[in-house]
């Protein structure tokens, strides 16, 4: 510990750097925008009582509120109920900072359904993944027919095409096909994943013929032997497999971006947060940190979670 | 000159006492075995002695200088490791060269390419070359110059092993189990050419082995470790006819020693299974012991002899024949060791009775200790009724 | 001494296989072709047909709507190679990848050593390390956007503090800085691309640690044990003896990994200037200019033409990698 405090002064100041966007992502989605303005607050900020001007200015009294309530107010002048309405209206629009800016980022946009898309996307892309892969994978790892060679060879040939390279003959097939701003978008060109069928196949050439051969023995067909025999056997793998894909299609943003315009129902979380950022003014600090925040959490609790898991599936691709 | 001392070594690793105070004084050109069973902690011993691990008190001295203050690098001691440790990366040429190159150039010298461009450089790894193809041409590997290692076989991986650590002239080589990854064949083979290496480089040899055929065929001295001590250190002979320890007699031995237990009279007289053997201790009190008789101390004997009992199993190995008796008493069976020529007399479930020598006998206390003060006692008569 | 050949020569001259012992096999192909179908069919559609549909927009002027287009010949890939601003385009990328690389592999390699080297706490800085990587790019450039704001941000607020101090004599920078203003670093052509590839690094070199870390613990330990034998005194000697040779199939890894990922770059680009590319084109990267000619200004020949220079970096760089590790294997 003595003889190593080098090491540990160089990786402390790396984990600030690596820490700092962080701290300010969270720390921001606590502050009032005062706070933010003038850099005051600490990491939670004084979470003092403020008011929401828009609220308050949603509800600014006219004529007729006036006169509704002006029999709360027995006997006062029109502007001295303007004057309480007003005062009203700013004590029911005043909330802590932290609440205000979480509440506006999910009011403000439909982050839920935000989340939802990125859900579903994320999840759908990754079982057709699995659901294409497999078979493919375990044909060309444990049977013997003529053209495995070659269809090997394509899946290797293809690893050299990244799908974001490609993205611009891609998104004119599926305009061409009507298919923008569709979920069938988001989805389609990640159904295949060839590096996913590389990966399964690398893990069934593992898996002993005998275990095969009694299954076949067994009565079983080829199918399934896919799902009953080798799936079972491949739970690991296609865990690894599984946070590796859906860490990357929650993150992606670039893909969404070009085939989901305009369309909010269709919004991916990164998305979401883009338009967001490009709507807001400066008081919007707070609520764009909290959706940011919102949109990053899932994934980095479900790391701290299950650290190993994570961490063996994002370097997946670095088994040979 | 180069003569190795271990003096009350220990080591602990968090709660365990693995080495629990080992001395041993290893003289010029022996050849000394460190054998046990995995956990006695005779690769940590090892490593120690290298300088790879540190002991938690006790001192390590080579001709007489403590080295528990220099790294393993600086006590000029060759290592031949299980895995044998060649580095993937480099020719079989230039792993051997690796540790003439660390002590003999300079750390610019080692700089790739300099050894060439600079005049001093050159001479030096000429020096070095010629050096390497000396122990190749010992070990008769010059024509795997060349290679990686991930081409060679395990027995050739292993020569190379044994090349680098032969290549410079350090003061002691160790082996830690270099035979362990060898197939049977093999093992037997190298056995013999380590022994002859060892003859011919007359250096000093201190060798880890689990396997204790591999200590008696080579060592000069072989020390018997067990739960972190020395339990005795002598020669291969001496270890196996005068063991001090019942651990020692039944961990080497060519096949299982039969232990029997026996009863210590007041007068020392020794009795097997309720008969009086010919045969009484001197100096030990009334209790129980444990008789230890190897199969070749064990003969056939007539009905009147102290072990009877039936066969119920027996290997004929062709030269020899070894047959397992059954006896009522016994929860073991013993085993005795016979010429084939007698096996018309052993057929499975015959009855047989066993004598054996009693100058082969060996006598342990209950702590395994060993009690060498036997005396025959012929004066008996038979108790037969 | 013929007893042991006959099983041999039988074999040798064994006709193809009989009728019996082939049905599995033809089962078997049906059955392969059924399983290999799907798969078969996407990567054909999805990954192959546009790679050809590019390769021949690229030699047009077509654009989404129009009813017919014409040949240009490589007028496109002329455009590419003569005009500034594709210049721009192929300078900021090329900065990118040769400073991310070789930071984001160096940074991941020493964190890795380290962290390995240290038994306490070594796992508490890999996760911290590794979390921009699971990440969400998008937010986090959010966030250094609000880091490096030029007034609010906390990264010029940090430095303000420098100023009065000794660290103004020695430090130019924090001079002029205080004395001036600090930079705008977002909306300065001459940090501009390298804020883009602190961001790259940030995010990047997290992943290689992990890998380094994932060869660390894979080499053997008696090989350093031999190397202190064999008189490598230094912990210099036993990286380059060690360490290094034994990384080497990951090390190709990671730099072809990380190669491709820096080409890619795009989500810190668009966040921080969704027009245009950056004060002065100077962050202009190639997705941004594929997004930006052939997503936004409908100019698919172009786009096109970007798509495949942009393939035909990246095939390169990954056939060189695998041309290295077949070569490298020593194990």
């Amino acid at each position: 510990m003595t003889r190593d405090w080098w090491k540990h002064l160089i990786l402390i100041l790396g984990m600030i750097v690596v820490i700092a966007p962080f701290y300010l992502m969270v720390s921001y989605s606590f502050k009032s925008p005062g706070e933010i303005e003038r850099g005051e607050g600490g990491f939670f900020g004084r979470q003092e009582l403020m008011v929401d001007e828009r609220c308050v200015s949603l509800r600014a009294p006219d004529r007729k509120d006036i006169a509704a309530a002006s029999q709360r107010f027995p006997g006062q002048t029109e502007n001295a109920i303007r004057t309480a309405l007003i005062a009203e209206a700013k004590s029911a629009c005043s909330m802590r900072p932290v609440v205000f800016n979480y509440t506006k980022a999910f009011s403000e946009a439909p982050l839920l359904r935000y989340l939802l898309n990125g859900i579903a996307v994320t999840v759908s892309i990754f079982l057709i993944q699995a659901v294409v892969a497999l078979p493919a994978a375990y044909a060309l790892a444990k049977l013997k027919f003529w053209g495995r060679e070659a269809v090997f060879g394509l899946v290797l040939f293809c690893l050299l095409i990244p799908v974001h390279a490609i993205a611009l003959p891609l998104y004119i097939i599926l305009a061409k096909l009507g298919l923008t701003n569709t979920y069938a978008a988001l989805v389609v060109p990640w159904t295949i994943s060839v590096f996913g069928i590389f990966l399964m196949r690398q893990f069934f050439m593992t898996v002993p013929d005998d275990l095969i051969d009694a299954a076949r023995m067994d009565g079983m067909g080829e199918f399934a032997i896919v799902w009953r025999v080798m799936l079972p056997t491949a739970i690991p793998a296609l865990l690894a497999f599984a946070i590796f894909s859906i860490v990357a299609h929650w993150n992606d943003y670039f893909w969404p971006r070009i085939v989901v315009t305009g369309n909010r129902d269709l919004f991916t979380p990164p998305l979401g947060l883009r338009e967001f950022k490009g709507d807001g003014d400066g008081s919007y600090f707070g609520p764009m940190m909290a959706t940011a925040t919102v949109i990053v959490t899932p994934l980095i609790v479900a790391f701290l979670l299950a650290q190993k898991r994570f961490i063996e599936g994002i370097t997946l691709s670095g088994m040979k | 000159m180069t003569e190795l001392s271990i003096v009350n070594v220990t080591k602990r690793f968090d709660e365990t006492d693995v080495l629990k105070g080992v001395s041993l004084d290893i003289a010029d050109g022996e050849f000394v075995s460190l054998v046990g069973p995995s956990g006695c902690g005779k690769s940590t011993l090892l490593r120690i002695i290298a300088g790879l691990e540190a002991q938690t008190s006790g001192d390590i001295r080579i001709a007489g200088q403590s080295v528990v203050d220099r790294r393993a690098a600086d006590r000029n001691l060759s290592m031949v490791f299980q895995s044998y440790a060649l580095y993937p990366h480099l020719s079989v040429a230039d792993n051997i060269a690796v540790p003439l190159k660390m002590r003999r150039l300079s750390r610019l010298q080692r700089l790739p390419l300099a050894a060439r461009l600079l005049p001093s450089g050159r001479a030096a790894s000429r020096k070095i070359e010629y050096d390497v193809h000396q122990a190749a041409k010992m070990l008769e590997i010059e024509h795997l110059l060349n290679r990686k290692p991930g081409q060679l076989s395990g027995g050739q991986r292993q020569r190379v092993a044994l090349g680098r650590a032969l290549v410079r002239e350090p003061a002691a080589f160790l082996l830690d189990e270099p035979l362990s990854n060898l197939d049977a064949k093999l093992r037997v083979q190298t056995r013999a050419e380590i022994a002859q290496l060892h003859r011919r480089l007359r250096a000093t040899f201190v060798y880890v082995t689990h396997d204790q055929v591999e200590a008696m065929t080579m060592s000069d001295r072989i020390a018997v470790m067990m739960g972190g001590r020395i339990l005795q250190c002598a020669t291969p002979e001496t270890i196996y006819e005068d063991p001090d320890h019942i651990d020692v007699a039944e961990f080497i031995c060519a096949h299982k020693i039969n232990i029997l237990p026996v009863e210590i009279a007041d007068d020392g007289q020794l009795h097997l299974l309720d008969r009086r053997l010919e045969l009484s201790v001197v100096g030990a009190g009334r209790g129980v012991g444990s008789l230890g008789l190897r199969p070749e101390a064990l003969r056939l004997a007539g009905e009147n002899a102290p072990i009877r009992g039936h066969v119920v199993h027996r290997e004929n190995l062709g030269a020899e024949l070894f047959v397992q008796v059954e006896v009522a008493a016994l929860k073991e069976r013993v085993t005795l060791r016979a010429n084939p020529e007698q096996r018309r007399a052993l057929q499975l479930g015959s009855p047989v009775g066993l004598e054996f020598d009693p100058a082969k006998a060996l006598l342990f206390d209950p702590h395994g200790k060993r009690l060498r003060q036997l005396r025959p006692t012929f004066a008996a008569k038979p108790e037969v009724a | 001494m013929p007893a042991p050949d006959v099983p041999s020569a039988g074999k040798a001259s064994t006709p193809p296989p009989t009728p019996t012992n082939s049905a599995p096999v033809i089962r078997d192909y049906r059955a392969a072709w059924t399983l290999t179908g799907p798969a078969l069919i996407l990567m054909v559609l999805i990954l192959l047909v546009p790679v050809a549909i590019a390769g021949l927009l690229s030699f047009t002027d077509y654009s989404l709507g129009s009813d017919s287009f014409n040949w240009i010949g490589s007028a496109n890939y002329e455009k590419l190679f003569t005009r500034a601003s594709y210049e721009k385009m192929f300078v900021a990328t090329l900065t990118y990848v040769v400073t991310v690389v070789p930071l984001s592999v160096a940074l991941g390699l020493g964190a890795a050593i380290l962290i390995h080297s240290l038994g306490r706490f070594g796992a508490l800085y890999k996760t911290i390390y590794f979390l921009p990587v699971m990440a969400t790019l998008l937010a986090m450039s959010i966030a250094w956007e609000f880091m490096l704001h030029p007034t609010i941000g906390m990264l010029n607020r940090t430095l303000e503090l420098g100023c009065g101090t000794l660290l103004e004599r020695v430090w130019p920078f924090l001079a002029n800085g205080c004395a001036d203003r600090f930079p705008v670093w977002l909306g300065d052509k001459r940090y501009a691309i390298w804020v883009i590839c602190f961001i790259g690094v940030w995010q990047g070199f997290g992943f290689n640690m992990v890998l380094y870390l994932a060869g660390l613990t894979s080499v053997h330990r008696e090989l350093y044990h031999a190397a202190e034998m064999d008189g490598a005194r230094s912990a210099w000697d036993r990286f380059r003896l060690v360490t290094w040779p034994a990384l080497g199939p990951t090390t190709v890894f990671v730099v072809t990994i990380t190669c491709i990922r820096a080409f890619q770059v795009f989500d810190t680009v668009e966040a921080f200037w969704p027009q245009g590319g950056g004060p002065n084109k100077s962050t202009y990267v190639m997705m941004f200019a594929i997004f930006e000619k052939g997503v936004q200004q409908n100019l698919i020949g172009i786009g096109s033409a970007i798509t495949m220079l942009f393939l035909t970096f990246v095939m390169f760089l990954t056939l060189i990698q695998r041309w290295l590790v077949e070569r490298k294997v020593h194990y």
